[in-house]
C-alpha cells in the first residue's frame, strides 16, 4: 500500500464517539465520582505569603466528627520538581506564598473536611516578601529559598542563583559587531504581560485509593507518568506502587501537568484505608492556578536599511512564582519563539526563570510563545516603522526559510512561512476588509507571524487485534477535550490496518496498561502517540501478511489491507476477511498485537558552543501560524471590538479539518481573552484580586466572531503521514495581532497586555508612560549569570 | 421539613438543609451528575436546568423554593434513556463538543431558547448563551449548528 492511499484514508471528519454522552450528562468526569464509596479531602492553605511556621497543632481537627486522616509535610516529605527538586507537597517550615497548602485532611463530608481545618492551630512569624521580579532581582533582595543550593538538580547545565531558578542563553555569533556597524539602525523595546489562568471547567481533581499495596490513583491530568513519578517522589515509595488512571478530563490547557493533589489524597488514603475525593473549589481552583506566567522582556535589534536584522539581544523574565516548576523547562524556549520567525544575523538571549512569593505559574496552551510573540511581533512593527518599511514587507524578507539558521543555529526545512504569507493575503482579499464596520471608530488591522513546535518526545502504544476484526489501542493517551484520542488516533490506525475508524477501541488512559509517555500537550498527541501507534500497526500488518501470503497463495508484497480484508492490491474484493487471517494466525502464534514506539529524532541540533542551560538546544519540529485581525477601537470608551480574524495554520497534513476548525475557533477565542480582558491582579497579600468568573473575565458568546482560517499543508514533518500538532498553536499570535492592530488603530505604542479599556483609554489619551524595565540591564551581558 | 418535587417527571421528596442548593441535591443525593458545578456563584451555567419549563442555574436555587415545582435535568431534557432533542442531535452531528463540560447546561439553555423561538437569529443565540460559558469550543460552531435546525419543524424535539 503506498503512502498516499495510505493517507487518503486516514483523512477524514470523523466526529468525535465521546460527544453523545457528554451532551447528554452521562459522561463521569473525576469530579463526578462520588456517593458513599468515598471521603473527601480539603487543604489548609496558607493565607500570607511569606512566613515561618512558627507552631502546627492538628490535634483539634482530629477529634471532630468525621475526621478520617490529617497529613502534614512529615507524612510526604520528598521534594519535587522540573529541573530542580525545590518544591515540597505540604509546607514545612517555609510558606512561600498565598495559597500554599500546609495540611490536607479527610472526613466522611466536606463540610466535616473543612469545619476540622478551622480547628486547626497555626502560629506564623512573618518574613519579608518578595512580590514582584524587580524585586527579586534587586541588591539584597530576600531570598525566596536561601536554601537553594541544597536542592537536588534534576537536569544538567545548570546555571542559577539566589532568586533565579534558572538560566538559558543564547549566544550567536558577534552582537556587537554587530550593533556597531554604522550602517544599522537600533531598534529597542521593553514590553510586559500579566498572568492567564487556564479555568478549566472541571477543576484538578483526584480520586485515590489504596488497594492491594498500591496507589490507584483516578485522576482529571494531562500527565498520568508525571502524577506517577511525583506521588512515588513525595510519598518516598517505588515508582511502581503507583497506578494512574484518567477518564475523561473536562479541560486542561496546560494547567492539569500539574501533579500537587494527587499524592495529598494519596496520603490520606493510605491513612484512611479508604477511597480520597480531592477537588478544588473554583476560589481555590483560581487562587492557586499554575497559570501563564507574567512575564518582562527588552529586546534591542541592528537592523539595516533594507531590513536586515544583522543583530538582536533579548532578555525575558519569567516569574516562576514561589517554586520554578515549568517555568525552569520554558525558559529554553524563549530561543525557539522569541528567537524565532526571523533571521538573525547574530543573536544574544538571556531567558530567566525568578522566583518570587507568588503563587507557582505553570504551562497554559503554546506556553511561553504567546507573550514571546506579542513582544517579538510589537518589535518588529517598530522595527519597520522605524527603517520605513512596510511591516508585511519587512516580515516577508526575513521570515526563516530553508535552510536558514534558527537563534540557536539550527538549520531549517522549507519555505514554509513565507508561502503563508502569501495564503494569508489570498484568504484577506477573499473575504475582503471590514474597515466598514468600524463606523467612525479607530480602524487598525495587523498581520503577524510565530513560531512553535511539538514537544516530540516519549510515547508508546499496542495495538490488540480482535477476532472480529476490530482493533484495541492502548496507550496512556488522554482526551481533554481535544478530540486526538477520539479522531486523530482511531484514523491513523484505522487507515493502515484497513478498518473503520468506528472499530478502533481506544482504551482509556492506565499506567499499568501501557508504556511510558510525556503526557497530552505542546501539540504532541497525535505526533508522538500518532507515530507510536502507527509503529504498533506496523508489526500487526507482518503478522497478518506473513500468514495471508501463505493463505493466499500471493507475493506478500502485493498484498494489501483494505476494506477489512487482505486483498490484492488494485483489486478490491480479493483475498480474504481480516478475521479469517486473524483465526489462522491465533491458530499458529496466538492473539495478534503489535507494540510501537517513539521518541524525539534528535534530527535537529544546535551550533556547538551556542547555548547553555537548555533543556531544548534545537526544535525537531517546528509549527508556523499566520494571524490577521482588523478591530475597531472605541475612543471614548477604549473598548476594542474584533471586526475579522483569520488564521493560517501550518498543520502538516490534516487528518481531521473540521477538528482543527474546532481548535482554532477555541484556542482563538481563549487568545483574544488574554488580548483583551482576561487580567490578575496581585494585591498586597500575595493573593490574585481574581477569585472567581465575577473578575476574571472570559470570552462570552458575544465577546467572538467566526474565525476564517485555511490549512496549510505540506511543510516537512516526522509526524505520522507529515502531521503536526494543531490544538496547540492557534493561540500563539492572537495577542500579538491584536496588539499590532490597536497600536496601528491608535498609533501609540503597546507595551503591555491585556488590552482593557482603561489600558487602552491611557493609550488613547496619551496617560500611558513609556513602559522600562529598570530591572533588565539594557547592557545585555548584565542579564545573565554567564558573563558575570 | 421535607419538599416534594418532580425531577425529570417522578416525584421526589427532599429532607434537609432547605438552603441546600438543587445542583448538590441533583448531584450528590440523586446522582444526577450531569448537570455540572463549575462556578458555583450563577455565572458560567453549567447547571442549568429547567424549572417549571424555564433555565434557571441549579447552584443558586435553594431546595426550599422548589415545593410542587417541576425540574428536568439534562438526563431528561430529551425524555431519558438513549434518546437526545434536535438540540443534542445537531451538536453531535457537528462535532462541536470539546471537553463537554458546559455542554449539559448548553443544552438547556439552548432547548429552552429554541422552544420559544423556532428561528433565532444568530445575534439572538448569542444573547441567549450570555449565560452559558464555554472555555474551549469558541462558541461560533455551536451557533452554526443550533442555526442549521433554526426553523425547522418540531426542531426542539
Amino acid at each position: 500500500m503506498s503512502d498516499a492511499s495510505y493517507a487518503d484514508r486516514a483523512v477524514m471528519n470523523f466526529p468525535r464517539r465521546d460527544a453523545q454522552d457528554k451532551i447528554t450528562g452521562r459522561t463521569r468526569y473525576t469530579t463526578d465520582v462520588g456517593g458513599s464509596e468515598v471521603i473527601h479531602a480539603a487543604l489548609l492553605r496558607s493565607e500570607v505569603a511569606s512566613a515561618r511556621i512558627v507552631r502546627l497543632n492538628v490535634e483539634p481537627a482530629r477529634r471532630m466528627p468525621g475526621v478520617r486522616a490529617i497529613a502534614t509535610h512529615a507524612d510526604a516529605p520528598g521534594l519535587y520538581g522540573i529541573g530542580i527538586a525545590d518544591h515540597p507537597l505540604l509546607a514545612r517550615d517555609v510558606i512561600r506564598y498565598h495559597g500554599e497548602p500546609i495540611v490536607a485532611l479527610a472526613a466522611d463530608t466536606l463540610d466535616q473536611a473543612r469545619a476540622a481545618l478551622a480547628l486547626i492551630e497555626l502560629e506564623l512569624a512573618p518574613l519579608p516578601a518578595v512580590p514582584t521580579m524587580a524585586a527579586a532581582l534587586a541588591k539584597d533582595a530576600p531570598l525566596v529559598h536561601p536554601d537553594w543550593k541544597s536542592y537536588a538538580v534534576l537536569a544538567e547545565g545548570s546555571v542559577r542563583e539566589g532568586n533565579i531558578a534558572w538560566e538559558a542563553t543564547v549566544a550567536r555569533g558577534d552582537t556587537d559587531a554587530a550593533f556597531n556597524r554604522p550602517d544599522v539602525t537600533i531598534v529597542e523595546g521593553c514590553y510586559q504581560v500579566g498572568r492567564q489562568s487556564h479555568v478549566p471547567f472541571e477543576p484538578r481533581a483526584a480520586v485515590v485509593s489504596f488497594e492491594d499495596g498500591r496507589f490507584h490513583v483516578h485522576t482529571s491530568t494531562q500527565v498520568p507518568w508525571t502524577v506517577r513519578s511525583v506521588t512515588a517522589t513525595v510519598l518516598g515509595v517505588p515508582e511502581s506502587q503507583v497506578r494512574v488512571t484518567v477518564p475523561a478530563v473536562g479541560g486542561g490547557f496546560g494547567l492539569k501537568f500539574d501533579a500537587s493533589i494527587e499524592p495529598c489524597a494519596a496520603v490520606l488514603a493510605r491513612m484512611s484505608g479508604r477511597s480520597v475525593s480531592i477537588i478544588n473549589s473554583r476560589r481555590e481552583e483560581q487562587m492557586t492556578c499554575l497559570s501563564r506566567e507574567n512575564a518582562e522582556i527588552r529586546i534591542r535589534s541592528a537592523v539595516t536599511q533594507e531590513g536586515e536584522i544583522v543583530g538582536r539581544e533579548a532578555t525575558v523574565l519569567m516569574d516562576c512564582g514561589a517554586y520554578g516548576g515549568e517555568q525552569v523547562f520554558l525558559t529554553s524556549m524563549t530561543a525557539h519563539t522569541l528567537g524565532g520567525n526571523y533571521r538573525l544575523g547574530s543573536a544574544r538571549i538571556s531567558s530567566r526563570a525568578v522566583y518570587t512569593n507568588t503563587p507557582p505559574n505553570g504551562a497554559f496552551r503554546a506556553c511561553n510563545g504567546v507573550y514571546n510573540t506579542f513582544a517579538l511581533e510589537r518589535h518588529t512593527d517598530e522595527i519597520a516603522d522605524a527603517i520605513g518599511m512596510d511591516r508585511l514587507e519587512f516580515r516577508r524578507r526575513n521570515v526563516l526559510g530553508d535552510k536558514d539558521l534558527g537563534a540557536t543555529g539550527q538549520v531549517f526545512e522549507g519555505d514554509v512561512l513565507g508561502p503563508m504569507i502569501d495564503r494569508m493575503e489570498t484568504l484577506r482579499s477573499k473575504s475582503g476588509d471590514r474597515e466598514a464596520l468600524a463606523d467612525g471608530r479607530l480602524y487598525g488591522r495587523a498581520t503577524t507571524v510565530g513560531t512553535w513546535f511539538i514537544f516530540v518526545g516519549l510515547s508508546a502504544a499496542t495495538v490488540n487485534l480482535n477476532s472480529d476484526g476490530s482493533a484495541t489501542l492502548v496507550t496512556t493517551g488522554v482526551e481533554i477535550g481535544q478530540g486526538t484520542m477520539m479522531q486523530a488516533l482511531p484514523q491513523i490506525v484505522a487507515a493502515s490496518l484497513g478498518i473503520p475508524p468506528e472499530q478502533v477501541i481506544v482504551k482509556s488512559a492506565d499506567t499499568d496498561a501501557a508504556g511510558r509517555d510525556l503526557g497530552v500537550g505542546g501539540g504532541r498527541t497525535t505526533v508522538s502517540i500518532g507515530a507510536a501507534s502507527a509503529a504498533a500497526c506496523e508489526e500487526v500488518k507482518d503478522k497478518l501478511l506473513d500468514v495471508a501470503a501463505e493463505m493466499l497463495q500471493t507475493d506478500r508484497a502485493q498484498l494489501v489491507l483494505a476494506n477489512g480484508r487482505v486483498e490484492i492490491a488494485g483489486r478490491p474484493g480479493t483475498g480474504t476477511t481480516i478475521q479469517q487471517v486473524i483465526a489462522e494466525v491465533e491458530s499458529r502464534t496466538g492473539p495478534v498485537s503489535g507494540n510501537g514506539a517513539f521518541t524525539a529524532p534528535g534530527t535537529a541540533t544546535a551550533l556547538p558552543g551556542c547555548v547553555a542551560g537548555h533543556f531544548l538546544e534545537a526544535i525537531d519540529l517546528p509549527v508556523f501560524a499566520v494571524h490577521d485581525c482588523e478591530l475597531a477601537v472605541d475612543p471614548d470608551t477604549g473598548q476594542v471590538e474584533i471586526l475579522a480574524y483569520r488564521v493560517v495554520q501550518d498543520v502538516g497534513r490534516a487528518l481531521n479539518p473540521r477538528a482543527i476548525h474546532g481548535q482554532i475557533q477555541g484556542g482563538v477565542a481563549q487568545g483574544l481573552g488574554y488580548a483583551l480582558h482576561e487580567e490578575i491582579t496581585i494585591n498586597g497579600n500575595g493573593a490574585f484580586d481574581q477569585e472567581g468568573f465575577e473578575t476574571y473575565h472570559l470570552p462570552l458568546a458575544a465577546d467572538v466572531i467566526p474565525v476564517e482560517f485555511d490549512l496549510y499543508e505540506g511543510a516537512p514533518s516526522c509526524g505520522p503521514l507529515g502531521t503536526k500538532g494543531a490544538g496547540e498553536v492557534p493561540i500563539l499570535n492572537v495577542g500579538a495581532t491584536v496588539a499590532c492592530a490597536v497600536a496601528n488603530a491608535t498609533g501609540r505604542k503597546v507595551s503591555a497586555l491585556p488590552l482593557t479599556p482603561p489600558r487602552v483609554m491611557a493609550l488613547i489619551d496619551d496617560r500611558q508612560p513609556e513602559l522600562h524595565h529598570d530591572h533588565i540591564s539594557p547592557v545585555w551581558a548584565e542579564n545573565t549569570l554567564r558573563s558575570a | 421539613m421535607s419538599v416534594t418535587l418532580t425531577v425529570n417527571g417522578e416525584e421526589r421528596t427532599f429532607d434537609g438543609d432547605l438552603r441546600l442548593p438543587l445542583a448538590d441535591m441533583l448531584r450528590d443525593q440523586l446522582r444526577l451528575t450531569g448537570t455540572k458545578t463549575v462556578c458555583r456563584e450563577g455565572f458560567c451555567g453549567a447547571c442549568t436546568v429547567h424549572v417549571d419549563g424555564e433555565p434557571m442555574v441549579s447552584c443558586l436555587i435553594p431546595m426550599g423554593t422548589l415545593a410542587g415545582r417541576s425540574v428536568v435535568t439534562i438526563e431528561g431534557v430529551a425524555g431519558g434513556g438513549a434518546q437526545m432533542n434536535a438540540v443534542q442531535r445537531t451538536l453531535l452531528e457537528h462535532d462541536v463538543v470539546q471537553c463537554g463540560m458546559c455542554f449539559p447546561g448548553m443544552v438547556m439553555t439552548l432547548s429552552a431558547c429554541l422552544e420559544k423561538n423556532h428561528a433565532p437569529t444568530r445575534e439572538a443565540l448569542k444573547a441567549e448563551l450570555s449565560g452559558n460559558i464555554c472555555r474551549c469550543t469558541g462558541y461560533e460552531r455551536i451557533l452554526d449548528a443550533v442555526l442549521s435546525i433554526s426553523g425547522q419543524e418540531g426542531a426542539v424535539k
